[in-house]
Parts: C-alpha cells; structure tokens; sequence
C-alpha cells in the first residue's frame, strides 16, 4: 500500500448485491488495513446506495457494475444519483468500479459515467486495499484488462498515437507505453522504473488515460458505451 | 332441498357423505341414476336446481307443439357427457360448469318457449321449418356465451385455460350458425323485400352483439397473447436452468467432492468461471480461426492444465497463419513455464498490431538467467527462442525485480499490413 493520505482512515462504502461478496470483501480488507481502512456503510441496490453514500459521505465507494434497481444501468446510476455529495473533508466521493463482468461496454459505461478506475473481483486483498488507497488520493487504477480495453478502443495497439497530448481522441505515445505495461501486469512501481519517470508522473499519466476515456467522443468507445447489452 | 348425487370437484377431495351441498352448482352431466329415457332431464335438473319433472314436462310439451323439445333433448343427449368417469367429469365441469352457460341454457329454453307460444297463438302450425331455425340460433347462442365467458370463467377458477384458438374457432362457428338461423327464421316463406328487410335487421343486430362482445373478444385475445408471451419465458427460464445445472451445479458438486485439494478447487472454479462468462458474454476474443481466438484458447488450455489463473489480455486480431500459429506455440511454452516454474500472478498481453505482433509473459516468481539454462533443456532455448527466430520474429527473456518476463515479437507480412485496419 501507498503512503497514507493524512491520519484519518479512509471511509468506505461497500455497493454489491451479494451480500457473500460484501462480507468477504470486508473481511479481507479488516485483515490486510489494520484501521487504514473503515468501512461505514454497505448497500444492494442501486437506490439503497445513493441513500448510504448522501447519509455517511464517504471517501470511496466500492461500486458493483451490475446492480438492481434505479434506471436499470447498475452502477452508473448510483454515481449519478451520488452527484454532489462531497465527503466530509469536503473532496468528491471517488468510485471504484468492481466486476465480474468481460464485457468492455459495461467497463466502459461505468468509467465514462465518473468511476476512477476498475478492478476484477478475482484481485487479491492487498491489491484491492492499495486500489482503494490510489483511487481515495485521486488517482485512477486501471487493471490489465481495462487497459487492455483501451489500448484497443483508442486504436494504440494499431498505432494510432496523438500528435500532441491533449487530443481526446488519441493516447500519446507516454499514456500508450503506460498502458502497455499495465497490460502486461506491471505495477505502477515497476512502469516507473521500467520508463524511467516517476510513479507520480505514472500517475499522471494514467490520470490523463481515463479522462480521455471519460471525455472522448471516439467512435469505438461511444458505440461501446451506448451499445451496452442487457441480460 | 334435493340430495346432489355426485359434488366432487376434480381439485377438492372427496368430502365425506352427508356434508351440506356446496354452493357450487354440479356440473352439467347427463344423470347415470334415477333417469328416465337418457338421464338428460336428471342431469339438467341437478345443475339448474330444479325439480327433473318440471323440464320433462317442458320437454314433452315442446315436442308434442312442435318437435322442439325432442330436438333439444336430441341435441343436449349428444353434447353433454354422461356422468360416470373422473376425467369426463373433467372434461364435463372445463366446458359447462359455469353460471353463464346456465343463464344461456335457461334464456335459451325461455326464448324457445316463447317464440313456440307466440307462433302457436298467430295459429300457425310449427314445422321443422321453424323448429329448425330456432335449435340453431339456440346452438349458436350457446356456443357464443360458452366461449365470450371463457376468459373470466378461467380466472375464477384459475385452470389450465382450454385451448383459445379452439375457442375462437368455436365463436366463429357459433356466430355463423346464429346467423344462418336468423336469416332463416325471418324469410320463410317471404319474398325478396322481406329478405332485405331481415337481412339489414339480422346485420345490425350483429353489429349490436359485435359491440357487447367486443371487450370480451378482445380480453379473450389479450389472455391469449399474455399466455404465449409467459411460455416464451418460461422455456428462457428452463434454457437458463438447463445450462446452470449441466454446468454450475455439476462444478460445486465436484467441488465439494475435491474440497481436500485446493489445486483441483480453483482447476474447476476457474474452469467453470470462463465458461460462464463466454455463454454469458459471448466471450472478448473470436474463434480459433483468428490469432485473438487461438492465444485465448491456448491460455485456457494452461490455466486448466496447471490450475493458475492466467491474466489474460489481448487487443486487436488479424487472421491466423503459420507463422502466427508458432508465436501461438511459443507463448504457450512461456506461460507453461511461467505457471510451473514462477509465482501468481502470471499475466499475458498479447498486442496484434499492424506491423508487428508482440506477446508477453510475466510471472512474479525468483526468475532465472537464460544463460544458466542448460543447453539440454528444450523448454526455453528451443520452444520458445529458436521457435520465434525460425519464424522471422525475435525471443527475449528479461529478469525482473521480482519474476520474469519473456517477450516474443513477430512482424506482420508486409503485403498484410494495409490490409488490416
């Protein structure tokens, strides 16, 4: 885990509809974060949700992909029904998007729909609480997967770099390397290292990644979004 | 009050003898005991309430006024069940049981001794001709309300529904048969004005009884949409079911059988979990005809073989060659070496570019120098370097902090390179 972000634990809000799920959740990170980490509040649904994280507050919220309730779009309704709620020491509530899902749209709506990052539910303990950790400062977390998503949805993996870093529609050629690593299941430590910059200019990086994946208009990645598939 | 004879219901047990008669009217059977000719009059009388002699003598004074009521009796003996039988009981209580039928039954009688008295006092004499006529409109009437109530009759009662498109064919016939009795009935013996004149009079009358039975045809055809919209679902449902038990519950069961060994738990969870995933989504990658599909299978492959989840990512694809099939081939060498000789995680990117594949291997394990392996292992030096070079691409095996990374790059055929996209 990264350095503490103050003295205060980070407040948690668990948002999953197994309530098997919510419990191991939990109990792994009582046993891995000592008292780094406390978790406030736990929901089912998406309207349960809203109403837990508007009444405690909290500095993250471990948010399911999939969830019953609201508009039917599970997760991205909650952070839009959250809109607003600041935390106690005034700073925007962060997601943290938890799935089983593969399905790239789903990954890709939740994300556009504000989450800072995305973990597969198979992530260890301690891999989960330095997620939570980075998404609580403001970082985002990307697994292999969703950078693997958008490596393929920004066109990188073809070649397509951006002239320069500010275009929406492109990855730079740094933002592409970053993503590769993190494809091939390196650590923010290990890209630094392995590109010879910073883990703060990793994340950066990584930052700027997701708020092109947030802002793009980029056909493939509105088609994905737009076209999410429903069970 | 009389004693019913029989009282079950096909849904309520018997109950035992003596018990006051439910409210429920019998159903309409043909009597097997304490009958005169056919049990007709004893069956109709139990399911109306009344006394057996009143509908015979109705029954004798309509037929010596006209044959009327032979007909009916003639009719009503061939349609009604007898009363022996649970299943015709069944059949019995699906088609009569049922207080429209019976006002039907007794409206119909009504009209029908009516229209005999009203004929008799212009002083006519009643022929088949008019007798006819009369049975069909009567017929026709009955199968109309049988069936207009049918929806309502099902809810009530809450069956298994009959068959609705019988039920609309018998409509159709019924309203056919009133018809042709109708315009029967008003032209005999007239000339052609007196046809118009019944026609038009028979037309709007339908017109008429359209707009009454209107919401009932339309409920009826509603019920009838809902009922095949709820088997649609229900044959999803038991697809669903059918896949989860061939698959998921076949999984715990071998799970809870191997719970002694982890190795073989997280084997078929991880088994079990990929396969759910590609029925539930199709999967990310393609077939094996494409590169995508090839590496995904090869990984499933390892994964289910060293029971090591393998994290595996892959972004574009191009079709599968030779010389994508030995990079297929040397990957797989990594990552059996990965799973066997390093430590989990193990990841996988593939990345198909346009001018070059490239594929790594990563695993967290103490890692090895390449150049210690001894020449006579195959594994490394072989499969995987010497595989890769034959094929035009490049090998390397990089020691990291913590694991080791083998990288295998191929560059794409120029003459494929603007084909891909």
């Amino acid at each position: 885990m990264t350095e503490p972000s103050g003295s205060m634990p980070i407040r948690l809000v668990l948002v999953d509809d197994h309530r098997m799920f919510r419990s191991g959740v939990r109990a792994e990170l009582d046993e891995i974060s000592g008292n780094r980490l406390e978790i406030v509040g736990e929901a089912g649904t998406v309207d349960r949700a809203v109403e837990v994280i508007r009444e405690q507050q909290p500095d993250v919220v471990l948010l399911d992909v999939h969830l019953p309730g609201g508009n039917g779009r599970g997760g991205s309704d909650v952070i839009a029904g959250s809109a607003g709620v600041s935390t106690r020491a005034g700073g925007p509530v962060r997601f943290l998007a938890l799935s089983v899902s593969d399905a790239a749209e789903d990954v890709i709506a939740v994300i556009r729909a504000g989450a800072r990052g995305y973990v597969t539910k198979t992530i260890s303990g301690p891999e989960l609480g330095g997620a939570i950790v980075r998404v609580a400062d403001g970082d985002a977390v990307f697994s292999p997967r969703l950078a693997g998503f958008v490596l393929d949805a920004f066109g990188a993996a073809a070649g397509e770099i951006a002239e320069v870093d500010e275009e929406l529609d492109r990855l730079s050629s740094r933002e592409r390397e970053v993503m590769r690593l993190i494809a091939r299941g390196y650590q923010y430590k290990e890209v630094a290292k392995e590109l010879f910059i910073s883990v703060k200019t990793v994340e950066t990086h990584v930052s700027s990644v997701l708020r092109k994946l947030q802002l793009s208009s980029r056909h493939e990645l509105t088609a994905w979004a737009s076209a999410r598939r429903l069970l | 009050m009389r004693e019913y004879e029989v009282v079950t219901s096909p849904h309520a047990a018997p109950g035992p003898q003596g018990v006051a008669p439910r409210r429920e009217r019998p159903p309409l059977r043909r009597a097997s005991e304490g009958r005169v000719v056919a049990g007709v009059c004893r069956g109709l009388a139990d399911h109306l309430g009344l006394h057996p002699l009143a509908l015979r003598a109705a029954i004798v004074v309509l037929t010596l006024v006209g044959g009327t009521g032979a007909l009916i009796y003639a009719f009503l003996w061939a349609t009604v069940e007898p009363d022996e039988g649970e299943a015709q009981i069944r059949a019995a209580r699906t088609r009569w049981a049922d207080p429209g039928v019976l006002l039907v039954v007794g409206g119909g009688l009504a009209v029908l001794l009516g229209v005999a008295a009203l004929v008799q006092s212009w002083g006519l004499d009643l022929r088949l001709d008019i007798t006819l006529p009369v049975l069909l409109l009567t017929v026709g009437a009955v199968f109309v309300w049988s069936q207009l109530d049918a929806p309502r009759r099902d809810r009530l009662l809450a069956h298994q529904g009959i068959d609705r498109r019988q039920a609309l064919g018998r409509l159709v016939l019924g309203l056919g048969l009133a018809v042709a009795g109708l315009v029967a009935l008003g032209v005999q013996g007239g000339n052609l004005a007196q046809l118009r004149d019944v026609g038009g009079a028979v037309l709007l009358t339908l017109a008429g009884v359209s707009l009454l039975a209107a919401p009932y045809v339309a409920r009826l055809w509603r019920d009838l949409r809902e009922e095949q919209a709820g088997r649609i679902r229900e044959t999803e449902r038991a697809d669903i079911a059918a896949h989860l038990h061939d698959s998921v519950l076949q999984t715990l069961a071998l799970i809870q059988r191997r719970a002694d060994d982890p190795v073989q738990v997280a084997r078929l969870a991880r088994a079990q979990e990929r396969e759910l995933r590609s029925w539930l989504y199709t999967g990310p990658t393609g077939h094996a005809a494409t590169l995508a599909g090839a590496v995904a299978a090869v990984g499933h492959e390892v994964e289910d073989l060293h029971g090591v989840p393998i994290e595996l990512v892959v972004t574009g694809d191009r079709p599968l060659d030779a010389d994508g099939q030995a990079l297929v081939n040397a990957l797989r060498e990594a990552l059996v070496n990965a799973v066997r000789h390093g430590e989990p995680p193990v990841s996988a990117y593939v990345e198909v570019g346009r001018v070059s594949v490239e594929a790594f291997v990563r695993d967290h394990g103490a890692g090895f120098d390449p150049d210690d392996v001894p020449a006579d292992r195959l594994g490394v030096r072989e499969s995987i370097l010497g595989r890769m070079q034959r094929h035009g691409g490049t090998a390397r095996v990089r020691r990291l902090e913590s694991g080791t990374e083998v990288s295998l790059e191929l560059p794409v055929p120029v003459e494929h390179q603007g084909a891909e996209s």
